[in-house]
């Protein structure tokens, strides 16, 4: 469901928006600078919104961790909406600057941090769960290679060489990202996950052990 | 700037992790059964050799081989992930993935010879997908029926 509601949305914005928004204003043109980077925020934010959900797969029939994981998640995720939306409103006037730069070097990399904390939950689990496995890898590949490449271009000092490096990179992660997903949909055989909705009530459970 | 430094090389190193994890995860996948043989039977593809000589001595024999090999099988077995019982006539996303780990790791095997680490691991791998990709096309040549042909026959008439 979470993964479906975020391709919707990268659709919607990849390839419905952003080549509205071209197709009006142009290629050099500040409008479209201006959406293009404003919807890379909202997909990262709703990227992250997805490793959230994600962690509720991760915790399926441990309601005791989820308890205590799903009020941090909910703070977690409101304080980068509004850390974000603070710090975009502060400086709307000068966008497109280094400032960018850093905020999405900043957003991916908090994203990423999540995504592996997540990993390390289901490696720590021993979850066969292969098809969530494969959706964190892809997402892992999304935002690493984003947040790698912005803290490149903040280092480099803007330098436009690897700043256009990004138009590559960000496409390959997200090719990335969709041929796991795509892997994990079609190849991945999901014995955990049947066998964990095929798992025997409570009251059969008792009802054994008596 | 050290903040930043710091995202670069560990988000690089996680970049460089998860697309291995995912790729080491496809290629763990389980096939109903050994379809790979009659690929490697039928166009004398030569990894499976090397593997065996990798894990009874440690290390291959003669280098240069070893690449020629690799190469020579990585560039049949491709054309015939393309070719051979593939209506697209192209290569799947995830095979895209693949060839560009396979490449990834041939570079790493040249880089580990440099600097006269054993590249074992390595070049395991890639014979792991190798096999893989054997895998798929006996699978694909398997779904389809050519007369009285056995997949083999079928593919060494391609």
């Amino acid at each position: 469901m979470g993964v479906s509601l975020y391709l919707l949305l990268l659709l919607s914005v990849d390839a419905v928006g952003r080549p509205l928004v071209l197709h009006k204003y142009g290629v050099s043109s500040t409008q479209y600078e201006y959406f293009y980077w404003l919807s890379d925020v909202v997909l990262t934010l709703g990227a992250f919104l997805l490793v959230c959900s994600l962690f509720r797969r991760a915790c399926a029939g441990q309601e005791k961790i989820w308890d205590m994981l799903l009020p941090t998640l909910g703070a977690v995720f409101a304080l980068v909406l509004g850390i974000s939306l603070a710090t975009l409103h502060e400086h709307y006037k000068n966008l497109l600057t280094i400032f960018m730069t850093e905020f999405q070097q900043n957003l991916y990399f908090a994203c990423l941090v999540l995504n592996t904390l997540l990993y390390i939950l289901l490696q720590r689990r021993q979850s066969e769960d292969e098809e969530l496995a494969m959706t964190v890898c892809g997402l892992g590949i999304q935002f690493a290679g984003p947040a790698a490449n912005f803290a490149l271009v903040y280092l480099a000092q803007g330098n436009a060489s690897f700043q256009a490096l990004y138009q590559y990179l960000g496409v390959f992660c997200t090719i990335g990202m969709l041929a796991t997903w795509g892997y994990a949909v079609v190849h991945v055989p999901q014995p955990a996950k049947v066998a964990s909705k095929e798992r025997s009530p409570v009251w059969a459970s008792s009802a054994l052990r008596s | 700037m050290v903040l930043a430094a710091f995202i670069l090389i560990s988000s690089t190193a996680l970049f460089f992790f998860y697309l291995q994890a995912a790729c080491q995860r496809a290629l763990n996948t389980r096939f109903e059964q050994e379809y790979f043989r009659s690929i490697v039977n039928a166009n004398r593809l030569e990894f499976l050799s090397l593997r065996k000589e990798l894990e009874e001595y440690g290390h291959a024999v003669d280098y240069g081989r070893l690449r020629m090999t690799l190469k020579c099988d990585f560039l049949a077995l491709t054309y015939l992930l393309k070719n051979a019982a593939n209506v697209n006539q192209s290569y799947s996303r995830d095979e895209s993935l693949l060839m560009f780990y396979f490449r990834a790791l041939f570079v790493i095997v040249a880089a580990r010879r440099i600097f006269r680490l054993s590249e074992k691991k390595a070049v395991l791998k890639l014979t792991a997908i190798l096999e893989y990709f054997a895998n798929v096309v006996g699978q694909r040549v398997s779904q389809y029926r050519f007369g009285n042909l056995a997949p083999s026959d079928y593919l060494l008439e391609l």
